[in-house]
């Protein structure tokens, strides 16, 4: 298989990084010469990654362009090789990619804007999971509430935004004007997922956040309790977790109950 | 014949025509889901996917096998495709004879093998084992090229030919490849179609290209030409009533559209079938 490898070798190295030694082992013909030959699979490459791309990244390709998101692309395809079986999976290093690109240094919401189309991504085909009905909750004996964990729909995701990102990805996917970037005062904390097959956002209360980050790290209703306690007087505590707790459930983003002991 | 009984005409499916699909139910006999569209954990794809079978006959269509890569096979793809084929219950399973990449990387491209006998004992031994592995003979499609190696000792049709008959595959036979092919390589497609045997074609492709003048790009966003509606005719002569399908890629049309250039494919295809009956008549 010696020949083969190199062969094939060669070929990859040629659309990787440009390398000629691939021109060796081909043939070409008078009226298609091998430069000519080798050019259609080298820009077939990098068109077939940048294409995914745009496909994945609307609302920056908008914003940018077409022509500046194609130079944007190349950039990336130049330094990021696929190893996905899925190409849908080639570009989740974007908005990373973006925060080091020095042409963008003075454009930070580009990178921002980056990661939650990827976040918007990631929500549109996560895995499939049936939400707890609301009705649940009023089955849970009173002293079993300490112990309660809860599972979320595996397509809920947490973003804090520097900048308006969702307000930009809004007007830019549906052809509006869209709002100068925005830096906000401080970090807003976002929430996305998916209700049966619908892509649903919105922002978060610091508190909310708090509770929700809570239940991320597999922490149980007392847990939740115990991190809103520097935030809030202790009265106040399990009234604001239960009603947190109520919205998730209403919005389907909770997926199954446990005992849990901390 | 080949092992399955024919599917008819069918089209790749595609994400713009999901609601179309599902609202109108269209005279379309089957269709083709691009596997790798669907290795996703869930949503929107899935969900379409599993309520258009429950309507049509479906088979599946790969581009990462990589079935010529000269590195061991991905199981873990193998694995997916299995655990996706449990739940589509696909007539059968392609992919292409070709490579997609070494070292772990994949350059999402058909690209294409040099024909020796090295690489034909290599891909053998793969089919078997995916084969295997499956649990179901699979189907290689043939891919357009645009280079030739110097290491080549045999024609494509050649190599096409025995990997199936060696392995015991089955044949995705692209018309239009053949043609945009034979243009770049310069050979009879006519050749290419007499050296394939009748019993492993289970399906036929068709799509269009561009036209560069002195080559051509398998590019899928043109409808079919008329030198590849004569390169299915003869093929149809040859194979018989093969299930076909259209696959575009890009520039997709409303599926109306599809559904006329389908219509034109069967056209074809009842005309060729009363030409070789009249042949045989004779």
């Amino acid at each position: 298989m010696a020949r083969l490898e190199s062969i094939e070798n060669d070929f990859q190295s040629f659309l990787l990084t440009g390398s000629a030694e691939i021109e060796k082992r081909v043939v070409g013909t008078q009226r298609v010469p091998i430069a000519t030959r080798l050019a259609i699979y080298g820009n077939g490459y990098r068109s077939r990654l940048i294409e995914t791309l745009e496909a994945h990244y609307p609302a920056l390709l908008a914003l940018l362009g077409e022509e500046e998101f194609a130079a944007l692309g190349r950039a990336y395809v130049q330094a990021h090789d696929s190893s996905f079986a899925s190409i849908r999976f080639y570009g989740g290093a974007l908005g990373a990619f973006l925060a080091g690109y020095p042409g963008y240094a003075a454009n930070p919401w580009l990178s921002e804007l980056a990661h939650f189309e990827w976040a918007m991504n990631d929500v549109f085909d996560a895995a499939d999971a049936a939400s707890v009905d609301v009705q649940a909750l009023g089955l849970i004996a009173p002293e079993d509430w300490g112990e309660l964990g809860f599972d979320l729909h595996p397509s809920v995701r947490r973003l804090d935004l520097a900048w308006n990102a969702p307000a930009l990805w809004r007007a830019l996917t549906s052809a509006q004007p869209h709002p100068p970037p925005d830096a906000q005062a401080r970090p807003v904390p976002w929430l996305l997922w998916r209700r049966e097959l619908q892509i649903l956002f919105r922002p978060l209360t610091g508190l909310e956040a708090e509770a929700l980050d809570a239940v991320r790290q597999g922490r149980s209703f007392g847990g939740i309790c115990v991190a809103l306690c520097t935030a809030l007087a202790e009265e106040e505590v399990p009234g604001r977790a239960a009603a947190f707790l109520r919205e998730w459930v209403e919005s389907g983003m909770i997926v199954g109950m446990r005992t849990c002991r901390e | 014949m080949p092992p399955h009984p024919s599917l008819g005409f069918g089209l790749g499916l595609r994400v713009d025509h999901y609601e179309t699909i599902l609202h109108d139910l269209p005279a379309v006999d089957w269709f083709e889901a691009l596997t790798e569209n669907y290795l996703v954990p869930g949503g929107k794809p899935l969900y379409h996917l599993m309520r258009i079978r429950e309507h049509y006959p479906m088979v599946m269509h790969g581009v990462s096998l990589s079935i010529g890569s000269a590195e061991p096979l991905n199981r873990a793809y193998l694995d997916e495709l299995k655990a996706l084929a449990q739940r589509i219950e696909p007539a059968w399973i392609s992919d292409h004879l070709c490579w997609t990449g070494v070292g772990g990387k994949n350059l999402h491209d058909l690209l294409p093998l040099p024909y020796t006998d090295e690489a034909l004992k290599h891909v053998v031994a793969r089919v078997r084992t995916v084969q295997d592995i499956l649990g179901r003979r699979i189907l290689l499609e043939n891919v357009s090229s645009y280079v030739s190696f110097c290491d080549s000792r045999m024609t494509e049709w050649d190599f096409l030919r025995t990997v199936a008959e060696e392995a015991d595959c089955l044949i995705l036979l692209d018309v239009n490849n053949i043609y945009v092919s034979s243009i770049n390589h310069e050979f009879d497609p006519h050749e290419y179609l007499a050296a394939i045997p009748i019993e492993r074609v289970q399906q036929m492709h068709l799509a269009g290209h561009q036209n560069h003048g002195d080559y051509l790009i398998d590019t899928h966003d043109h409808p079919v030409p008329d030198p590849v509606w004569a390169l299915y005719a003869a093929a149809v002569r040859r194979f018989g009533p093969v299930s076909t399908m259209i696959e575009r890629d890009a520039n997709i049309p409303p599926l109306g559209e599809l559904q006329l250039e389908l219509a034109a494919a069967r056209r074809v295809a009842a005309s060729a079938l009363i030409d070789t009956r009249w042949q045989r008549a004779g």
